[in-house]
């Protein structure tokens, strides 16, 4: 049965050639598993259904000691 | 001097120190003569520091002779070569650095050296904390004193079988996915990854900004403790330094585990665990009920997207080293290479789903500790990669099951709770809440009393 996992061969290379960067060939299955893995969790995902919960930047309001005060 | 100084505890070594039994200057010469002779076997350092350990030694006795009472005062230490150190070259294990000499150390190294450590040297790690060694690379791999035929973990592979052999008291570590508690797993030591932010990582070669942490390396839990005390707290140089203040890591050791609750997350950490090291792990759970810890079951769904922590590495380490990949890509070590250039190959929006899925798991795992006070899984599913494994470029990275703990950020020790039946260690992972090492080591610390394996010596 095929690894649902899998990275599609011309996906992989679609991606390389997007990139610009170059794997040789014989490094391909290699990369190919790697990224399968990596990317696993992600394709099974539902975006739409996933909690909300962004990284986000917080932000400390008081100013700096010597700040802009006015 | 009998050999048994050699995996003396830094408490004994302060002990001794302290009664005139023995001096930092005798001890620093023993252990520069067995480098010499065990290194050659173990590939564990990269650079030795002679003359300068046997400065720092000096210093130290003229310390202690004043009465000086810091628990580090003449402790011999090596750092892993991604720790800055100011006139002493910092290779990151790659050709790319292979004659790099900073003029500054990293916070942490500074931080040891004031409470007035040895430093012997630095120790081998995977290059760039990612790639191991293949045949032929500038610097060899560091080998298992357990079984040389086998790799002492990564990527603080020097760390780990420096601290095996005997060859060094403490050592820094530094952990993206299991670096740290890795090598003290394959290693037979004991290794804590801190809280995210708990430890500064300024001065210390990147990997993955939002996945790196700085950590001590020991023999025994105690001196985890010990180590993490001199190098946690504040430093502003790190934009992602804590600045919740820094508990006493020592005391609280005595108290035990009575009280406590340990939740063993079932699903996810047990899958394709190798029966030794089930078994071992759950003799361990028993020992911590006796020892009056309550030991429950605990469920984290959303644990089946921890291979997330692979996107977010990759894409991250990518970005560091892009200009290298593509100015000077000949000088990445073999494999390597097409690994970190696979995080080219990453969209933006695949990043950042994996953010939410890390989101996600941070909020179940923070809402599964308010239950329990702890969670306890077993360290690795197997124990050492045979090289032969290892070095073959088409051996998979392997599902982690101290990955979540860097998604989480959360405080996570790795100490020994076995031997396979071919003699190699197996391990446990204590995590804590955020910012409790102290319950994290205090647990550890109990189990390490009640049970040997932590006095177990490799054949080399």
């Amino acid at each position: 049965m095929a690894d649902p996992h899998e990275l599609p061969l011309e996906e992989l290379r679609q991606r390389i050639r997007a990139a610009g960067i170059t794997i040789p060939e014989n490094r391909l299955a290699m990369v190919r598993k790697l990224l399968g893995d990596a990317l696993a969790p992600v394709r099974a995902l539902d975006s739409r259904t996933i909690r909300t919960i962004e990284p986000a930047v917080k932000f400390v309001a008081e100013p700096k000691e010597g700040g802009d005060r006015e | 001097m009998s050999d048994e100084i050699f995996y003396a505890t830094i408490r004994e070594l302060g002990t001794r120190y302290r009664k005139r039994e023995i001096s930092p200057v005798e001890v620093t010469r023993a252990l520069l003569a067995r480098i010499e002779k065990l290194d050659p076997l173990l590939h564990a350092f990269v650079t030795l520091t002679a003359d300068r350990a046997l400065e720092d030694a000096r210093t130290a006795e003229a310390a202690l002779r004043r009465g000086d009472e810091n628990p580090l005062l003449g402790i011999p230490v090596a750092h892993k070569d991604i720790y800055l150190t100011r006139g002493i070259r910092t290779t990151g294990g790659s050709a790319l650095f292979a004659e790099w000499v900073p003029d500054s150390d990293s916070t942490v190294v500074r931080r040891w050296q004031e409470a007035g450590t040895v430093l012997l040297g630095k120790l081998i790690t995977h290059e760039f904390a990612f790639g191991l060694q293949f045949p032929g690379h500038k610097f060899p791999a560091a080998r298992n004193p357990w079984n040389l035929d086998h790799i002492p973990g990564g990527s603080s592979s020097g760390s780990g079988a420096a601290l095996a052999a005997g060859l060094v008291a403490g050592a820094t570590g530094s952990d993206t996915g299991g670096s740290i508690r890795g090598p003290a797993a394959f290693c037979g030591i004991a290794g804590i990854k801190p809280t995210y932010g708990r430890s500064s990582r300024a001065g210390v070669m990147t990997l993955s900004w939002t996945l790196d942490h700085t950590g001590p390396m020991a023999r025994t839990v105690e001196d985890c403790a010990f180590l993490l005390q001199a190098m946690a707290g504040h430093d502003p140089a790190d934009p992602a330094s804590s600045t919740v203040p820094v508990g006493d890591y020592l005391a609280p050791l005595r108290r035990g585990t009575s009280g406590l609750t340990i939740g063993v997350p079932r699903n996810y950490f047990f899958e394709g665990v190798d029966a030794e090291i089930q078994r071992a792990f759950e003799e361990a759970m028993d020992t911590l009920r006796k020892l009056g810890a309550e030991v429950r079951d605990v469920r984290i769904p959303s644990l089946r997207g921890a291979m997330s922590f692979l996107l977010i590495l990759m894409a991250e380490a990518y970005a560091y080293h892009e200009r290298d990949l593509r100015e000077r890509p000949e000088l990445y070590g073999d494999v390597l290479r097409e690994r970190l250039l696979a995080g080219a190959l990453v969209s933006a929006s695949e990043y950042t789903q994996a953010q939410r899925i890390r989101s996600e798991i941070c909020a179940e795992t923070a809402e599964v500790l308010r239950d329990v006070d702890l969670l306890a899984t077993p360290t690795t599913p197997k124990p050492a990669t045979p090289f032969t494994l290892a070095h073959d470029p088409e051996f998979a990275f392997p599902r982690s099951n101290m990955a979540p703990f860097n998604l989480t950020g959360l405080p996570t020790l790795a100490l020994p709770c076995g031997f396979s039946s071919t003699g190699l260690p197996l391990s446990m992972q204590l995590s804590g809440r955020p910012f409790e090492e102290t319950t994290v080591l205090r647990v550890g610390h109990a189990y390490e009393k009640a049970t040997a394996w932590h006095t177990r010596r490799p054949p080399v």
